[in-house]
């Protein structure tokens, strides 16, 4: 059963994967990250925030599994690139 | 400038690096406005897990069923919520895994809660799940209620330097260069970091002119 179950899988993968959804943020990371300008909002990986979440492993009481960045809307988000 | 998509894309960039050769799994789903109908919770969850299953050697078998049950009937159906919840729940707690979405304010507001919420039921399977959201400050509060005590938060706003960084490379694109000289420039780099709300005015009406 195990057998034909990865006979099956390797032979439908990427059916799999596309069945799981038809979206592909790929590109869209390709493109941002092609017009951002190097070294900007590199302090945020300075924070003790950014630092504490990257390191966690959800061990703790004190642990942040989530870290949320509030974008400022003045400062140009959508328009300003 | 310094916006929350640039941000998102410097982080996912940053934990792919750290990633490589380690046994981690990155996945990342950027929201837009203009797409809100194709962005379920379905969809992104899908893609998350997507991501996820795509750094596996195999397919979990968990995932292989699921697919060949839901192909038999209505001449192939897509995956369930609920069942893409189980099945980032399995694979999240076998492999520590980063999870990135951008503009969360972006996506329709009963999507959000939906969201919210399968990340919360994912969390509780697997603490470790680490996961980074954006999205415009009046979304904090929903964010801190779906995800209540795992929440940290931080403000993005621009620094100076990142100002500095953003206009140095504008200038340096310059597509007529003879319009600009050095005291203009340096006249430039001292102003506009001043006064970072006059901004928002400025740099778009400098890239018409251009």
């Amino acid at each position: 059963m195990n057998t034909f179950n990865t006979i099956n899988a390797a032979d439908h993968r990427p059916n799999i994967l596309a069945w799981l959804s038809p979206l592909e943020p790929r590109l869209r990371h390709q493109d941002i990250q092609e017009s951002r300008v190097e070294d900007i909002g590199e302090w945020l990986l300075q924070t003790e925030e950014f630092r504490s979440w990257c390191a966690g492993s959800g061990g703790h009481e004190s642990d942040r599994a989530v870290l949320f960045c509030r974008g400022d809307p003045g400062a140009g988000k959508t328009y300003i690139r | 400038m310094l916006t929350g998509c640039d941000v998102s894309s410097l982080v996912i960039d940053r934990l792919c690096d750290q990633a490589g050769g380690r046994d981690v799994a990155v996945a990342c789903f950027y929201f837009d406005f203009a797409a809100q109908k194709e962005h379920s919770p379905t969809n992104v969850l899908g893609v998350l897990l997507k991501q996820v299953v795509g750094g596996l050697d195999e397919v979990p078998g968990e995932i292989v069923r699921a697919y060949e049950n839901q192909k038999k009937v209505l001449g192939g159906r897509g995956p369930r919520l609920s069942d893409i919840v189980g099945m980032l729940q399995t694979t999240t707690s076998e492999k520590r895994t980063f999870i990135c979405i951008d503009a969360l304010d972006e996506c329709v507001v009963g999507h959000q809660i939906k969201l919210l919420g399968s990340l919360s039921q994912i969390l509780q399977k697997s603490p470790g799940t680490r996961i980074f959201v954006t999205g415009r400050p009046h979304i904090e509060t929903q964010v801190k209620r779906r995800l209540a005590g795992r929440v940290t938060s931080v403000s993005i706003t621009p620094r100076r330097d990142d100002i500095i960084s953003y206009l140095r490379a504008r200038l340096d694109e310059d597509p007529i260069p003879d319009a600009m000289d050095s005291s203009l420039e340096a006249d430039i780099l001292k102003k506009i970091p001043d006064d970072i709300s006059e901004m928002c005015v400025w740099l778009p009406t400098l890239g018409r002119l251009h």
